[in-house]
């Protein structure tokens, strides 16, 4: 297979990259190992969340049986980020946590609930219609929703400085102030969820072909919708608790690899991690090396990529369907 | 042969169906044995796509449905899989699989959680894929295929699973003549391995031509049963359609001239 060998290619460039890459001056000897280790959280903390965003993205477009839908369309990634931005809170204002749990465990936490009520909504919405328009409706409301939600977080948070500052960054999208502790929670979280998502992918694979002929191959649909949507909330809340409120990765990166990598499942997953990782590094670079006065959120640059990506997708999908 | 658990038949008795509040199925008896094929007929409406959902137990129904003496509604549903196929009129799989890979869907039931496929699917694929002549197609992409091309990679997934009770929705609707007939000339030789046949059909002609016994439905009722050739006669197709029956080469038809049925 040729694949890997091009992706594992691509993450050392990214990786070498991403490590010498950067507003920070390496040839000073007394900072050059603070920016390494810096720049070397980053790199995990964008691999991490890239491949937890790609891969349940690439799930939830066999849950869905849709290739627009991902975790930022319908509204998961907003809720995962509403829910970190309120742990945030609780814990900056009210101090909970300090006690029965660390508060870098609240994040992901917090993350894990969003992610769970936006999917959860959205599941028993799909109780009612299939339709593909009802659907991404369905996730715009659930996104304006919780983004609204999350601006009164932040206006609450204002009350001090600091506080204000991480619930804004958070919101944004940022890998630049993630640390060790922070990784070592995530990190467990996406491996586990990867490979349980792997092991679903034979049922998703059935899923393809619609409820009932799945039902009829001996799927359980039921159970696959709701452990996916779990394990996809996983995912989500891992990447956000690292990466914040970054879109589009889970639409972007499955849709740049089916032609090289196909749409069975099993095959699919490995390599949307690693090239979910390798883009949101690219990405986080990028963001790096804009000029600005201060650097430019990994949101930003995502969204920048991904908008008229899902743009491109829609018309072209609307037209096959007419056609069709 | 390659046919999972042996010969199995399959037996409904007192099955009724009510979907939105409305009782689409009345009670419906019913028995199917290997090597034979029974026909579900009626006109649009009658029930018969809807009485094969719920044998294939797709659709919650009231009364039983037994193979081997095993309640269907009972069993998992990999189990169940592990019997029975069910073969859609069209499969609403739009992503760009290939034959093979969607043929190979139909081995789920027999592989683990890994995935991987082993020598016993690869054969399993091979002899599916071989059976409904679909070999030539195995590297092209199921969505670009014809719809009577189509039609026989269902048919391999279907078989590919080993179940040895397969039931079939329309397989032949919406093909031309020459696709028909290889399908029907298919669950012939299905049958004649043993297999257990339960096929809805639209046209009388390929009723008579290739099937054994008939279930004739009427607004969700059995109006006759019996071999084919006598359900397939005058009386129950006036009754039942509003059609006079003309036996000739071919079967024709013309209203019925008090317009009942």
């Amino acid at each position: 297979m040729r694949l890997y060998p091009l992706l594992f290619s691509l993450l050392l460039v990214a990786g070498v990259l991403a490590v010498l890459v950067g507003s920070g001056d390496l040839a000073d000897p007394e900072l050059r190992d603070t920016f390494l280790k810096l720049r070397g959280y980053r790199l995990a903390a964008a691999f991490l969340a890239g491949a937890g965003l790609a891969v349940g993205g690439v799930v939830v477009q066999g849950v869905f049986r849709n290739p627009l839908a991902s975790p930022s369309v319908l509204g998961t990634t907003a809720g995962a980020s509403f829910g970190g931005q309120v742990a945030l809170l609780a814990y900056g204002l009210g101090g909970i946590g300090g006690t029965f749990v660390v508060p870098e465990m609240l994040v992901p936490i917090g993350c894990f609930l969003g992610a769970v009520a936006a999917l959860g909504v959205l599941l028993l919405f799909l109780r009612i219609t299939q339709d593909l328009l009802a659907l991404l409706l369905t996730g715009f409301v659930l996104s304006a929703l919780f983004l609204s939600l999350s601006a009164f977080v932040t206006s609450i948070a204002q009350e001090t400085w600091e506080l204000g500052r991480a619930v804004v960054s958070f919101s944004l999208g940022s890998v630049s102030g993630t640390g060790p502790r922070q990784l070592a929670f995530a990190f467990p979280l996406i491996a586990i969820a990867l490979v349980a998502c792997w092991f679903w992918g034979r049922s998703l694979d059935l899923l393809l072909s619609g409820e009932e002929e799945a039902q009829a191959m001996g799927a359980n649909v039921g159970a696959v919708r709701w452990w996916s949507a779990i394990w996809v909330s996983v995912l989500v809340a891992g990447a956000v608790s690292v990466g914040g409120n970054v879109g589009f990765v889970g639409l972007v990166v499955p849709h740049m690899l089916r032609p090289f990598a196909g749409t069975k499942h099993q095959r699919l997953i490995p390599a949307a991690a690693l090239a979910g990782g390798i883009f949101l590094v690219v990405c986080d670079i990028i963001a790096r090396v804009i000029p600005s006065r201060s650097e430019i959120p990994l949101g930003v640059v995502t969204g920048l990529i991904g908008a008229p990506l899902f743009l491109l997708l829609l018309i072209r999908l609307r037209r096959e369907r007419a056609y069709a | 042969m390659r046919n999972g658990d042996g010969p199995l038949g399959l037996r409904a008795k007192g099955v009724k169906v009510t979907l939105g509040g409305r009782t689409v199925l009345h009670d419906v008896d019913l028995d199917a044995n290997p090597g034979e094929v029974l026909a579900l007929l009626g006109p649009n409406g009658a029930g018969k796509s809807t009485l094969l959902k719920a044998l294939a137990g797709l659709l919650p129904y009231e009364g039983c449905v037994e193979i081997a003496d095993v309640e269907v509604a009972s069993i998992s549903p990999r189990m169940r899989a592990k019997r029975i196929s069910y073969v859609p009129q069209r499969s609403l799989l739009r992503s760009a699989l290939s034959v093979e890979e969607v043929v190979a869907l139909g081995r789920y039931v027999h592989g683990g959680s890994f995935g991987g496929i082993s020598q016993s699917d690869r054969d399993a694929i091979d002899h599916a894929l071989e059976t409904a002549h679909a070999d030539s197609l195995r590297d092209r992409i199921f969505t670009q295929l014809s719809v009577g091309e189509q039609q026989r990679v269902l048919l391999a997934r279907a078989l590919a699973s080993d179940a040895p009770i397969l039931l079939l929705d329309e397989p032949t609707a919406a093909l031309d003549v020459r696709e028909a007939m290889a399908v029907l000339r298919l669950i012939r030789t299905l049958a004649e391995r043993q297999h257990t046949l339960i096929v809805v059909l639209h046209d009388l002609a390929d009723a008579r031509s290739t099937t054994d016994r008939a279930l004739l439905l009427k607004e969700g009722r059995v109006a006759k049963r019996g071999s084919t050739a006598e359900v397939v006669s005058p009386g129950p197709i006036r009754d039942v359609y509003g059609v006079n029956l003309i036996e000739n080469a071919r079967i024709g038809f013309e209203p019925a001239a008090d317009g009942t049925g």
